[in-house]
């Protein structure tokens, strides 16, 4: 015979006493199994939505966005990887998928379904090729859209209500040569409309939401073909996206290649037969990093001028009847990307003289006393342009002009323009220049191609065609007339490199033109090729935005580290699996209570106490073993019920997202070891004192009473421990106030469970101190608070569980969030705004000015009270709460901080530590600075919950970014908004974000100032005025609902779940009642034979547990109340005290039915026989 | 030389000639806990010799149990002193004692205190599990026989509800005798038992002490149990008085 047996046969005979056990720890574990899958389930339908979002062919891609490298990119990369059969393969080869990589062209745009009846913005448009289809979807084959049919994601077919056959309507946005920003960026071009008739509807297996970033919502895409896209964009030959697919390198066969790789098909779904499966089994996949490199590698073997939209041409000059006179690098962009106008000034070959920069620019005016010549290029050029030593405020005007405004070398002229990055503001400057000489209209000086391809300008036949950007305010001559039509956009002046550099120079370059002059015997074709070659030398891809990105892996890494549902609902399910282990602790103890003298028998016969709990440990734990086996089969069916509410009742929570149920064994079992480790653990405190008692006692069958009647009030440490939780409470609550940042939730819970500890020690200390005064005749309600005394551990057990149901209830009431409350007051986390608005479009018109009303046909009176703040984005992961996926990049904003802080919009909770903080938005205005790597670091502010939760970061952290040019860059969390509607997003100041992205046209969000009770109609009015555009607008309020429905739906399953816990709580107190009046049966007959009636023996027990149910209930309330107060002083919150109150009254009456039920099952039974016991 | 020892503690040698009690109260007092403590015993004395068979008589509440409860070393005295074997019980702690008393005294209470979850043999081996956790094959030969000897050989398997009251009692004999005691304590042993079963069990224990050579001590109310004792010790006003 062994221990083991002993308490197998106890668990067998006792299995009815032990029922409570068992369901106690199979609550337990199902808890916390099912909290566990319910974390794999979402992160598990994460992954899936990765796959579906990029496919199994996408590993790498390259977003170029506002830049288009040529068609040529993607196809000779294809052909630098080498492919079956074109040659042998040899160890080390790096393999690509046959299709990989291919680019497609992908624009901004809204659709519109030919009758009107539905619209939808923020659609992507891919012009796709048959070889990027393939790599989006396998299942696609190699079809692709054809003629004018456009393939929609399901999304969007959905948004739009359409089906095969209908037809839509798609306005793009037309990319220009030169930023919309720019002067001289025409307005007429910017959006064209796109007929097209569908022709399928992707799923999501089909590739219908591809997409790069993570987001809340799912993408809108929609694709036709690469030739009707960009044809419509005016793009052909270019695309803006790649996309590479999985690489594997070729290695020494081994003996089990052949075995590792056929399972590895099956597993991959069978997606490498497309490639030639016997190689394929001689090659292993390369990690994201390795991939990624290698693309790198061969991207940068490969990529041309052309590709950084830059071009090497031979000029010939008027002066020169034959042959090219120079080499000319111009830009698609008009003006030259800085990095590659760098490269190319310091080229200097021996085919080629020294390069010569050009800027040439187009004035509004050149003017001398009253006589003025309108509009006019101007170069800035060295030699042979101008003199070596020309001053930065001389100019050289030729013939035309100086004939024109009388000028003599000497003469003063007034030169007006323009600023260059002035949008659509139009800053007007003026410089003066003194004449330094008048050039005849010859030579290098009647170059017309010194004047770039001004979209708006170099195509028009007349002065009268241009469409220079902005309104000819002045007269234009006929003999302005005749010089156009006979020198077009021949410079009239020339003025210093340099001071053209310092006047015009901007954002998106500092010059149109780099010249190299020829010798008359160089060979012109071997120059250009040495000179591109020398360019391209000293250029990386990336400094143009040439990057390739692991992206599948970026997508998985977010997916598996996105919001932990498991830990989330275990946490929420934490008072549940407190419950039902404090009712596991008690019912056991209840179970043990009977065997006391088998305890002592033990014990008397020589068993060490050590070992008689151990017996007993092994008996409730094999039945806490049984239990935790039913609990993790009950988990599983507790998983597919959370998940049916999240994806029903709360998809608040998981912002739409439609979740799936993953079962892994491997987590199951560890949630079933995990509650049975919480079981025993649960067991052995149950068990530490149970063999306290002397063999003696226990035989006699009549433990002693927990208070031994010899303390008053308890251990010193039990006092000093009440006074420090209670000092910890109130001190948590008031730092919680102090921080004027609305709840912590650190502080949050160190005042709670601090109040609760303090509340708890406090009942015991009363409970062991109260006593019956001799010298006062005892009554019933004395008694009854008497009897408390005698299992005082029973009591505080239950008192307990009362009390964390009730802070529960009163937390998660107080926690609520109400975006309506204080919504138009600035420091509330609408900011004060009424709307927010984004655009599919940039808006580049100035909303808040009469020439941009004007220009989308806004009503003036109606917009009178309205002020716009335009954020300008630069697309990335949604850091909301929407978005269950951890955001790697988040969309950046970039404002004009003056405006936030002009308005002190929305409240601080933090700043980092050094900043003022007399204005939170002056943190943007700080000097970005440099770590100790040289990479510069930008001040970024972003909304407190998105910090925390979505980017698992806090203030100080920093975020890696790559700007426009391929430079790493870092952002710096230094400000930190309460609840705020910009979730999701980290903005940064204006000047930041052009200067990293110069390229990012306009503004795409905005946030408007309007009076509440006109926020519709001007609602209504924007989005018609700025239809083309894509503009959606929401009110604020509706904004943060959406972002709050998240916390208050988290609120709701915390709620449903606590209540489960209350359940028990309550459930606990009728067991409690049952057992005590069980324990007290011979007392209580005493009573009834000493003539106490039966309703007054029921009313005292009853009144006994009621105070344990009024303990409970008021030491909840004050210490969530403590808990609280932070919250209940933060802008959008506040206690529902209706609701709150009638819930506490359920509570209450819940508990207080439980223990009459309880009063009157104890004590149906007929006492009297109970006399014998006594 | 003769020596006896226990497995934890040193043994205790004395010369062969030399005549050591088995069990010795020295002026053993002890009272009951309270605001006015109520004595119990007042520097009772009492030597036991080895293979002794004793009865100790008294009236209810004059401490037969306590002193029952003493011997057992279930409890400790206020003052003076007990020696098992020659060795003072107060210099032995907690775990010692259990140890003694599960090697070298056995226990018979008036309510037999059998497991029910148990079958005869597994109530009868459980003292050898206090150790190891594991009983010896040799314990259960034992107890084989034991039960054989008392008449309970075909009761093996059962478990104490199939049992009437005077087996159940026989089982707890046995159970007190599994692990060979020096010392058998029996608390009112027949207390529950009819006339003829108590005349069994009081045959059987006067048949164990002589055959298994262990002394006994039994507290009773029954004087047809005392009679079959070698000597009679009375408690009387909290001292013990051999008739």
């Amino acid at each position: 015979m062994t221990l083991r047996d002993l308490a197998r046969r106890s668990r067998r005979h006792f299995w009815r006493s032990h029922l409570g056990l068992l369901a106690g720890t199979a609550v337990a574990a199902a808890v916390l199994v099912g909290a566990l899958v319910v974390g794999d389930s979402v992160r598990g339908t994460l992954q899936t939505r990765v796959r579906e979002r990029l496919g199994f062919g996408i590993a790498t891609a390259m977003d170029l966005r506002d830049r288009f490298v040529t068609t040529n990119l993607a196809d000779g990369m294809r052909s630098r990887f080498p492919t079956i059969g074109s040659r042998a393969l040899k160890v080390g080869d790096v393999l690509s998928p046959f299709w990989s990589p291919a680019g497609e062209l992908v624009l901004p745009a809204t659709a519109t379904r030919q009758d009107g009846t539905s619209r939808a913005n923020r659609v992507r448009l891919h012009g796709v090729t048959p070889g990027f289809i393939t790599t989006l979807s396998f299942r696609l084959g190699s079809n692709a859209p054809a003629g004018n049919n456009v393939w929609l994601g399901e999304p969007l077919a959905r948004q739009l209500q359409v089906g095969i056959g209908d037809s839509l309507v798609f306005r793009i946005h037309r990319p220009g040569a030169l930023s919309r920003e720019a002067i001289l960026s025409p307005r007429d071009d910017q959006s064209v409309a796109l007929r097209v008739r569908v022709d399928r509807i992707l799923s999501s297996a089909e590739g219908g939401t591809f997409g790069l970033h993570t987001g809340s919502g799912s993408p809108m895409n929609a694709f036709v073909t690469y030739d009707t896209l960009a044809v419509a964009a005016g793009l052909p030959g270019r695309v803006n996206l790649l996309l590479g697919g999985p690489l594997s390198r070729m290695e020494t066969p081994r003996m089990s290649d052949r075995w590792k790789h056929k399972t590895s098909e099956l597993r991959s779904g069978g997606i490498r037969s497309f490639w030639n499966s016997d190689l394929i089994n001689l090659s292993r996949p390369l990690d994201p990093e390795s991939a990624n490199r290698e693309m790198t590698r061969i991207l940068e073997e490969t990529w041309s001028l052309e590709d950084a939209e830059a071009s090497l041409r031979l000029g010939t000059n008027l002066s020169r009847a034959t042959g090219p006179e120079f080499l000319e690098l111009s830009s698609r962009r008009i003006f030259i990307d800085p990095p590659i106008a760098t490269a190319a000034i310091s080229v200097s070959t021996n085919a080629v003289a020294t390069p010569t920069p050009v800027l040439t620019y187009l004035v509004n005016s050149i003017s001398s006393g009253d006589r003025m010549v309108p509009y006019s290029m101007v170069t800035a050029a060295g030699p042979p342009y101008t003199p070596a030593d020309l001053k930065d405020d001389e100019i050289l005007v030729n013939t035309w002009l100086a004939e024109d405004l009388g000028l003599h070398p000497g003469d003063a002229v007034q030169v007006a323009y323009y600023r260059a990055d002035s949008g659509t503001t139009l800053v007007e400057q003026t410089n003066q220049f003194r004449v330094r000489a008048v050039i005849p209209l010859e030579g290098v000086h009647a170059d017309r191609s010194l004047m770039p391809e001004f979209p708006g300008l170099a195509k028009a036949e007349s002065t009268r065609d241009w469409d220079a950007g902005f309104d000819l305010v002045h007269k234009i001559r006929d003999r302005d007339e005749a010089y156009w039509k006979q020198w077009r956009g021949t410079p009239k002046a020339f003025i210093n490199v340099e001071a053209g550099r310092r006047i015009w120079g901007n954002r998106f370059g500092d010059f149109t033109a780099v010249r190299w002059f020829l010798p008359p015997s160089a060979d012109a074709a071997n120059a250009r090729q040495q000179i591109a070659e020398e360019i391209r030398s000293r250029l990386k891809p990336d400094d143009l935005g040439m990057v390739w990105q692991p992206v599948a892996e970026i997508a998985r890494r977010g997916a598996a580290s996105g919001q932990d549902f498991g830990g989330l609902f275990i946490g929420f399910s934490f008072f549940l699996i407190v419950a039902s282990l404090l009712l596991t602790s008690m019912l056991f103890q209840f179970a043990l209570d009977l065997r006391l003298q088998e305890t002592g028998v033990l014990l008397a016969l020589g068993w060490p106490p050590r070992r008689v709990r151990q017996v007993l440990f092994r008996e409730g734990l094999g039945v806490a073993a049984i239990g935790t086996v039913a609990g993790a089969l009950l988990g599983l069916a507790y998983a597919k019920g959370i998940l049916w509410g999240l994806n029903t009742l709360w998809t608040g929570a998981v912002a739409g997202e439609s979740l799936l149920l993953f079962i892994r064994i491997g987590t199951v079992a560890a949630g079933a070891a995990l509650g049975l480790l919480v079981a025993a653990a649960t067991l052995w405190i149950s068990l530490r004192n149970r063999v306290a008692q002397p063999a003696r006692v226990l035989l006699s069958g009549t433990e002693t009473l927990d208070d031994a009647g010899t303390r008053r009030t308890g251990s010193p440490w039990v006092q000093r421990g009440a006074v420090l939780a209670g000092i910890a409470a109130v001190g948590a609550s008031a730092g919680g106030l102090a921080s004027n940042s609305g709840q912590k939730p650190a502080l949050f819970f160190l005042a709670g469970t601090s109040g609760l500890v303090c509340g708890i020690l406090g009942v015991r200390l009363w409970i062991r101190a109260s006593r019956v005064s001799p010298r006062i005749a005892p009554s019933l309600r004395s008694i009854a608070i008497r009897s408390l005394r005698r299992r005082p551990g029973r009591c505080l057990a239950t008192i307990l569980l009362l009390a964390c149901a009730t802070f529960l209830i009163i937390a998660v009431a107080a926690n609520r969030l109400d975006a309506g409350k204080d919504a138009t007051e600035r420091r509330s986390g609408t900011g004060g705004f009424a709307l927010w608005g984004e655009s599919s479009l940039p808006v580049t018109q100035d909303l808040n000015s009469r020439r941009g009303r004007e220009f989308y046909g806004l009503d003036p009176s109606a917009m009178s009270r309205v002020s716009v703040v335009p954020l300008r984005v630069r697309d990335g992961d949604d850091a909301s709460c929407l978005n269950l996926n951890r955001a790697q990049r988040p969309r950046l904003l970039g404002v004009s901080p003056d405006s936030l802080a002009q308005r002190q919009a929305f409240t601080f909770t933090a700043l980092e530590t050094g900043t003022p903080t007399t204005n939170g938005w002056n943190v943007l205005l700080q000097k970005p600075t440099r770590g100790a790597d040289g990479i510069e670091e930008i001040p970024a502010v972003g909304d407190a919950n998105s910090i925390q939760w979505a980017l698992g970061k806090r203030l100080g952290d920093r975020l890696d970014y790559t700007d426009e040019r391929g430079r790493p860059f870092r952002i710096r969390l230094v400000g930190a908004v309460a609840n705020s509607i910009l979730q999701g997003n980290l903005v940064i100041a204006d000047p930041d974000f052009i200067r990293l992205f110069p390229s990012e046209t306009g503004h795409r969000a905005f946030l408007l100032d309007a009076p509440p009770d006109s926020a519709g109609a001007i609602s209504a009015q924007l989005t018609r005025a700025l239809s083309d555009a894509g503009l959606e607008l929401i009110t604020t309020r509706d904004r943060l609902d959406r972002f709050n429905s998240v916390q208050n739906t988290y609120l709701n399953t915390f709620q449903v779940l606590g209540g489960l816990g209350l359940l028990l709580g309550s459930f606990g107190l009728g067991v409690l009642v049952l057992r005590n009046v069980q324990d007290r049966r011979g007392e209580l007959a005493l009573m009834q034979a000493l003539g106490f009636e039966a309703s007054a023996i029921r009313g005292l027990v009853l009144r006994e547990h009621l105070v344990l149910l009024l303990l409970g209930l008021g030491l909840g309330a004050v210490s969530a109340g403590i808990a609280v107060m932070p919250a209940l002083l933060t802008p959008g919150s506040g206690i529902p005290w209706s609701s709150l109150s009638w819930t506490l009254l359920i509570v209450a009456a819940n508990g207080a039915a439980w223990a009459w039920v309880a009063t009157r099952r104890a004590l149906a039974a007929p006492l009297l026989p109970a006399l014998r016991e006594l | 030389m003769d020596s006896i020892s226990f497995r934890h503690y040193p043994a205790v040698r004395m010369s062969a000639n030399e005549v050591v009690p088995l069990l010795e109260l020295r002026n053993v007092s002890k009272s009951y806990p309270g605001e006015v403590p109520v004595p119990v015993l007042k520097s009772a004395r009492l030597q036991v010799a080895r293979g002794e068979r004793i009865a100790i008589l008294g009236p209810s509440g004059s401490g037969k149990s306590t002193i029952l409860n003493l011997l057992g070393t279930l409890d400790r005295p206020d003052s003076g002193s007990i020696h098992f074997d020659g060795r003072d019980l107060s210099t032995l702690d907690a775990r010692e004692l259990a140890q003694l008393r599960n090697r070298r005294i056995g226990f018979v209470f008036q309510s037999h205190h059998l497991l029910p979850q148990c079958t005869v043999l597994e109530n009868v081996l459980l003292p050898t599990l206090a150790e190891t956790g594991t009983s010896p094959a040799s314990a259960e030969d034992r107890a084989r026989q034991l039960l054989d000897r008392v008449g309970l050989g075909s009761r093996t398997n059962h478990v104490p509800g199939q049992l009437s009251g005077g087996e159940r009692q026989r089982t707890a004999v046995v159970r007190a005798l599994i692990n060979s005691p020096l010392l058998v304590l029996a608390d009112e042993p027949t207390g529950a038992l009819d006339q003829a079963n108590a005349e069994v069990l009081g045959d059987l224990l006067v048949g164990l002490n002589r055959d298994e050579s262990v002394t006994l001590i039994v507290v009773t109310h029954s004087p047809d149990l005392a009679r079959r004792m070698d000597r009679i010790v009375e408690l009387r006003d909290g001292a013990l008085v051999t008739s």
